[in-house]
């Protein structure tokens, strides 16, 4: 090959490269390195199961768990509670969001109080709810919606008021009416934001129903580490820590992929457009 | 001309915004049907309040604005208007941005899908239904905002500097575009802009807006349908530099 000219690259070179350039592939080997090192300390300083189990501890008790069908109802009522919490809580906040954002009399008068109990903790009422309502599923779902109504509330709000004055003017001059600019041009207009706020709600949700068990839930992945607590069963509060995530992760990517569903046509727009 | 033959009509309009000074002083405006008028002046001299005036987003203090032999009291769709930007919706498809005004008072029926596809023709766009606002250039975006505003058929169309953000060669294509769909469909159309060459081009006369007032009125003696060749013709320039003249002197 002549000196001169740069060696091209052989293409068959690349393909085994490329999987190690994936931070997908690094992600898992990172999880799965972590969990090694964890394996290997615990069992080579001998740590007792009460301070740290080891992984392998903790597969157990999930297996357990599981093939006895003893995790299952725990996971169906915070699923329940989460879930319901964030339909009323939501379609709740998104309507006073409307209101106040519509009216600004309204907006006057309430919006001291809406920042007053937007500060408070709403967690903090969870004894004086359990005290009205009981230990059932309903006052956890009160909580959940609690948790829930402030970012729909203050995303909606915020959201509506984005439409600008001239495509205002142009509803006016098209003679649309008041419902008729808030529906089809005010709410998506502020689409993307109300849904940033509805992805906040979803991970505030979780935190809600599964605080809201720890004081006064007797069912649920909260009131089950309560009692893995209670047990010295520290193998067994890592299992319930570990379906509280994958929880989680699945609310919150099933929001992304609705959100993603629902702003489709601003999402066309912008990666074709640019 | 006798104010009676007007098609729009201001007398005495008079307008202040709250604790802004009055804007629009005592001005008397006659557009007859089918004409193009364009209002010409500096950022900022109230040319855009009298243009939302006309439209009857602003109510006049004092005075009177007549539209086809009624007083305007609220916007309507008998008036198309074109913002400074197109106001296109993003959700909304090429074709749905254009049916805007039908869909907001009813389901929008095959015939009015028909003659949306004419207007988008019209303005040149007829490969671009399905396409999101965002996906447009500037220019053609500015064309479905005119479509837009011609689809309920207005008999008159109102426009606030639609394409001062547009470069040269998109802007004098735009004007020529809306020249030949106003001849078609007979709109009188008052055109509000601050570049003298563009209300020279469609205008039949332009007013010279100033401090709230109309300064100077000055028809312009080209033949009709206007011509690109026009642009640098000797008449043309003349009345271009006459409307320089009038604006540099009352500043």
């Amino acid at each position: 090959m002549s000196a001169s000219l740069p060696a091209p690259r052989p293409p068959q070179v690349a393909k085994p490269v490329s999987i190690w350039r994936s931070p997908r592939v690094w992600s898992v080997v990172l999880l799965l390195g972590v969990l090694l090192v964890w394996e290997w300390t615990v069992s080579t300083f001998g740590w007792s199961q009460l301070v740290l189990p080891a992984p392998s501890a903790v597969g157990q008790a999930l297996w357990r768990g599981f093939a006895s069908g003893y995790f299952w109802p725990h996971i169906l009522q915070t699923t329940v509670e989460v879930l319901v919490g964030l339909l009323l809580g939501g379609v709740i906040g998104f309507g006073c969001g409307l209101v106040l954002g519509e009216s600004a009399f309204v907006r006057r008068v309430l919006m001291p109080y809406v920042v007053a109990s937007q500060v408070m903790p709403k967690l903090a009422l969870a004894p004086l709810l359990t005290v009205w309502l009981g230990f059932g599923t309903l006052p956890m779902v009160v909580i959940t919606a609690l948790v829930c109504f402030f970012p729909l509330l203050e995303s909606t709000l915020t959201g509506i008021g984005h439409a600008d004055l001239s495509r205002l003017e142009l509803f006016r001059m098209l003679g649309a009416s008041r419902w008729q600019t808030l529906w089809r041009l005010k709410v998506p207009t502020g689409l993307p934001v109300i849904l940033a706020g509805l992805r906040m709600a979803v991970v505030l949700a979780l935190v809600g129903a599964v605080v809201g068990e720890f004081i006064g839930g007797s069912v649920g992945l909260g009131a089950l580490i309560i009692a893995a607590q209670g047990s010295m069963d520290t193998p067994l509060m890592f299992a319930v820590l570990t379906l509280i995530t994958i929880l989680g992760l699945l609310l919150y990517h099933g929001t992304v992929w609705i959100q993603q569903h629902l702003l489709r046509p601003f999402a066309a727009s912008l990666s074709q457009g640019r | 001309m006798n104010p009676a033959d007007a098609f729009l009509h201001m007398r005495q309009v008079r307008y202040a915004y709250p604790g802004a000074g009055v804007v629009i002083d005592d001005v008397d405006w006659s557009l007859p049907e089918g004409a193009i008028h364009c209002l010409l002046g500096r950022s900022g001299c109230g040319k855009s309040t009298l243009l939302k005036l006309a439209a009857g987003l602003l109510l006049p203090d004092s005075g009177e604005v007549v539209v086809g032999g009624m007083p305007v009291r609220e916007p309507g769709l008998a008036t198309g208007f074109v913002f400074q930007a197109p106001t296109l919706l993003a959700w909304l498809s090429v074709l749905d941005n254009v049916l805007l005004p039908v869909s907001l008072k009813r389901r929008a029926t095959a015939a009015d899908i028909t003659h949306a596809t004419e207007l988008l023709e019209q303005v040149g766009l007829q490969d671009f239904h399905r396409r999101y606002p965002d996906q447009l250039s500037g220019g053609q975006q500015s064309r479905v905002a005119i479509a837009r505003a011609l689809l309920p058929a207005p008999r008159l169309l109102l426009m606030d500097e639609p394409f001062a953000a547009l470069d040269a060669l998109t802007r004098e294509e735009l004007q020529d575009t809306l020249l030949a769909v106003c001849r078609r469909q007979g709109t009188s159309v008052l055109f509000v802009t601050h570049d003298i060459a563009e209300s020279v081009y469609l205008g039949d006369r332009v007013a010279v807006i100033e401090h709230g007032q109309v300064r100077c009125t000055v028809d312009v003696p080209l033949p009709r349908p206007r011509l690109p060749g026009q642009r640098h013709g000797t008449d043309f320039n003349a009345v271009c530099a006459r409307l320089r003249q009038v604006m540099e002197g009352v500043s």
